[in-house]
């Protein structure tokens, strides 16, 4: 008992020394950018600090990118837990915008009620749309990769039209709703800043998902199926359900920042591109970058998406200060998705070679990032 | 009433002009495509082909600009692909990390990479344009009336592309290098058991399908646009994805898909201009379904099929052929369209005799003596 718990900490000490290592190491070539854009170290770093932290208009930017960051990185979590790879976020999130928009727009209410059901129309967009990758892979034996890959690109396609025919604001010339009642909106958390009261939702819903993964029996069954369906399978839990449930429910999670996208966004009214972040890149992307650089881990979502938010604040403002584009930000996240996924390789092989004297070989086809996974 | 206010005007939705454009709009689809076919083929599923696009662009264009030179720009288009495939080969095949994480990875850090660059290089810079690519003209099939030119009056990459089809089924279906990389996508643990290096076909697999989407991106870049501009491939990469699935593993597939989604493309802007869908465009429709009904049949006759798509596209061929006489008044949005490849895709993922196609190892990572 107290020998595995030694090792737990042992464990994830080790994860966290890697993902602060790569992060260092990703921030350090930042750096190097930097100063082949001629800005001098110290003067490009403060305009970074000043840029993500300097004050309170900035603290509330880096803030409110933190929502749909951790909500991805959550849901990413939930389908990773069950063996279950998509890719199917940005299309979720679209997907829950529209859901909102209609609840937003066709019914009114006081906001005591009108944001809660618009919020829950969101995440309810978000599920649906991943229920259908979660059935096709369920009853068709579809790759959910491939299928939400397609998803993703509908889902661009049906917003675009939406926002130009149905739900189009007869009185403006570009593809925009009409402005969403302020019912149905998050209220502002500080007054003139993009901080809105669906901050809450980061804590709340990290320790609901850290909760549900770890302390109830849906949760249980969803790590076992994860770490290999025929144990799960003889244990009498079918991998099938518990993977269409994790897959709808971590779309659920897309769907819910989608909806916050839309709803604690600085403009009123919705266009076609939620999830689209200030450089060229997309919530729906990004948050597994989170996630990765989280080690998969619920509550190591927090800093992470602090980093992450820091970093898209903190470069778009770098952009206007010092004039280095905000495209490094998109580089960096990508740098580190590639120097998480190495650096978990090697430390398995590593592990796996201080083992190998007391184990013999694991015959196992899974992928070296989810046997760390299991063994941590 | 519209409609015959652009007949008059001479845009109709298909004419010797829009299959032009389809050749051309095909061209990137159909390098990308058959890259990603091969790649797909050894088990490695390259969703970071958007980023070796990119790549391939970038570098094609700053080589393009820097050194004068098409040929040169073109060369560092497969180069720039080139690069970012090894990034990639060496994450999945030797570290083998899970291919989808790697390439969401890899599209973010190119995405990032080249508009950093592109921005310090170029940021103060007038816009700068290319010479626009010379075309090829084919002497004697050019000078045939009408179809000639929109046909054989092209640069050479676009040739290139199309020859590229059969040279790849050859490759793939009657070689041992091909039968190699099916072999190594279907069962890697038989290849290596024969004395096959899984890790040597796939890295060559993932590099030919980097090298192809940087060719891709160049021929993007360089050729069409004679520019380059952040985000340009624009999903580009995954569109040659779907064509990947859309085709079912096969390069004959493969193109006919790249040519589909080329066509929606360059159809896309033709139909915006009309306030109801053309009955050309129902025919059009009509005939695809037919056509596919009719292949159903006769795999049904062989006894490879079973009827039951025959009949699904028999009776939308039906429905089609009213839809083109009458001609209802309605208009479809043009994201209709544009989406309407991407769900047939989806059912055709659906299909039984699809999956069956799907090379059985695709994203799953091979590892010595973990079989």
């Amino acid at each position: 008992m107290i020998a595995t718990l030694r090792a737990r900490i042992v464990g994830s000490g080790v994860d966290l020394i890697l993902s602060v290592a790569v992060a260092l190491v990703a921030l350090l070539i930042a750096l190097l950018f930097v100063v082949v854009s001629g800005v001098s170290i110290p003067r490009g770093a403060s305009a970074f600090v000043t840029g993500a932290f300097g004050s309170k208009l900035t603290i509330a930017g880096t803030l409110s990118k933190m929502v749909p960051l951790t909500l991805v990185a959550l849901g990413w979590i939930v389908a990773f837990k069950a063996g279950r790879f998509h890719i199917g976020f940005p299309g979720q999130i679209l997907v829950g915008a529209l859901f909102v928009s209609v609840l937003a727009l066709k019914v009114s209410l006081p906001i005591g009620i009108h944001l809660p059901l618009t919020v829950l129309a969101g995440v309810a967009g978000g599920a649906a749309f991943a229920g259908i990758a979660a059935w096709l892979w369920a009853r068709h034996g579809v790759n959910e990769v491939l299928s939400t890959l397609l998803l993703n690109l509908v889902a661009a396609q049906l917003l675009a039209w939406w926002v130009r025919g149905p739900f189009h604001d007869s009185s403006s010339p570009s593809p925009l709703t009409p402005p969403l009642p302020s019912s149905a909106r998050w209220p502002e958390l500080l007054t003139h800043t993009p901080l809105h009261w669906d901050i809450v939702l980061v804590p709340v819903v990290t320790a609901l998902v850290w909760l549900l993964l770890s302390r109830t029996p849906f949760g249980f069954r969803t790590r076992l199926v994860g770490a290999g369906e025929e144990i799960a399978w003889h244990a009498g839990i079918s991998p099938t359900r518990v993977g269409m449930k994790a897959i709808v429910l971590s779309g659920a999670l897309a769907g819910l920042a989608g909806s916050s996208l839309v709803l604690a966004a600085v403009a009123p009214a919705m266009a076609e591109n939620v999830g689209a972040t200030a450089g060229s890149s997309n919530y729906g992307f990004t948050g597994i970058a989170v996630a990765l650089l989280a080690r998969n881990s619920p509550l190591g979502v927090l800093p992470a998406a602090l980093l992450f938010a820091a970093l898209e604040q903190g470069g778009s403002v770098m952009e206007g200060t010092v004039g280095i584009s905000s495209s490094l930000v998109d580089f960096i996240q990508g740098l580190m998705i590639v120097l998480v996924l190495a650096a978990t390789t090697l430390l398995y092989f590593a592990r796996r070679r201080a083992h190998s004297h007391r184990r013999g070989p694991q015959g196992s086809r899974r992928t070296a990032m989810a046997q760390t996974e299991i063994s941590a | 009433m519209s409609h015959v206010a652009l007949a008059a005007i001479g845009i109709g939705p298909f004419d010797t002009d829009w299959l032009s454009a389809v050749l051309v709009l095909t061209t990137p689809l159909l390098l990308a495509g058959v890259g990603e076919l091969i790649s797909e083929r050894a088990g490695v599923l390259n969703v970071g082909i958007e980023g070796f696009m990119l790549a391939g662009a970038f570098c094609s264009f700053f080589v393009a600009w820097k050194a004068h030179s098409l040929a040169l720009g073109l060369l560092a288009g497969a180069g720039g692909g080139l690069l970012f495939a090894a990034v990639m080969a060496v994450l999945s095949v030797e570290l083998r990390a899970d291919q989808i994480v790697a390439g969401v990875g890899i599209n973010l850090a190119v995405a990032g990479l080249t508009g950093y660059v592109f921005v310090e290089i170029f940021g103060n810079l007038p816009q700068v344009v290319l010479p626009s690519a010379g075309a090829l003209r084919i002497p004697g099939l050019a000078r045939i009336p009408d179809f000639g030119p929109a046909l054989f009056d092209h640069n050479w990459t676009v040739y290139f592309a199309f020859l590229l089809v059969p040279i790849c089924s050859f490759l793939l279906f009657r070689t041992k290098w091909g039968m190699a990389i099916r072999s190594v996508g279907e069962l890697p643990i038989a290849s290596d058991t024969v004395g096959i290096s899984v890790r040597k076909v796939r890295w060559m697999s993932v590099l030919a399908c980097g090298a192809l989407t940087g060719f891709a991106g160049a021929n993007l870049a360089v050729v069409q646009v004679g520019a380059f501009e952040q985000e340009m491939t624009a999903g580009r990469g995954f569109l040659a994805l779907v064509a990947v699935i859309f085709g079912r593993w096969r390069p004959l597939g493969v193109l006919g898909a790249c040519i589909a989604l080329g066509g929606t493309e360059a159809l896309e802007l033709r139909l915006a201009a009309h306030h109801n869908v053309a009955a050309a465009v129902w025919g059009a429709a009509t005939v695809i379904a037919a056509a596919l009904a009719v292949y159903w049949v006769l795999r049904t006759r062989r006894g490879k099929s079973h009827g039951r798509s025959a009949t699904v596209a028999a009776l939308v061929a039906v429905a089609g052929v009213a839809l083109t006489v009458v001609e209802p008044r309605v208009h479809l949005p043009n994201q209709f369209w544009i989406s309407l490849p991407y769900l047939v895709a989806l059912a055709v993922l659906a299909g039984a005799v699809t999956r069956g196609r799907m090379p059985d190892k695709l994203t799953q990572n091979y590892a010595r003596g973990e079989g």
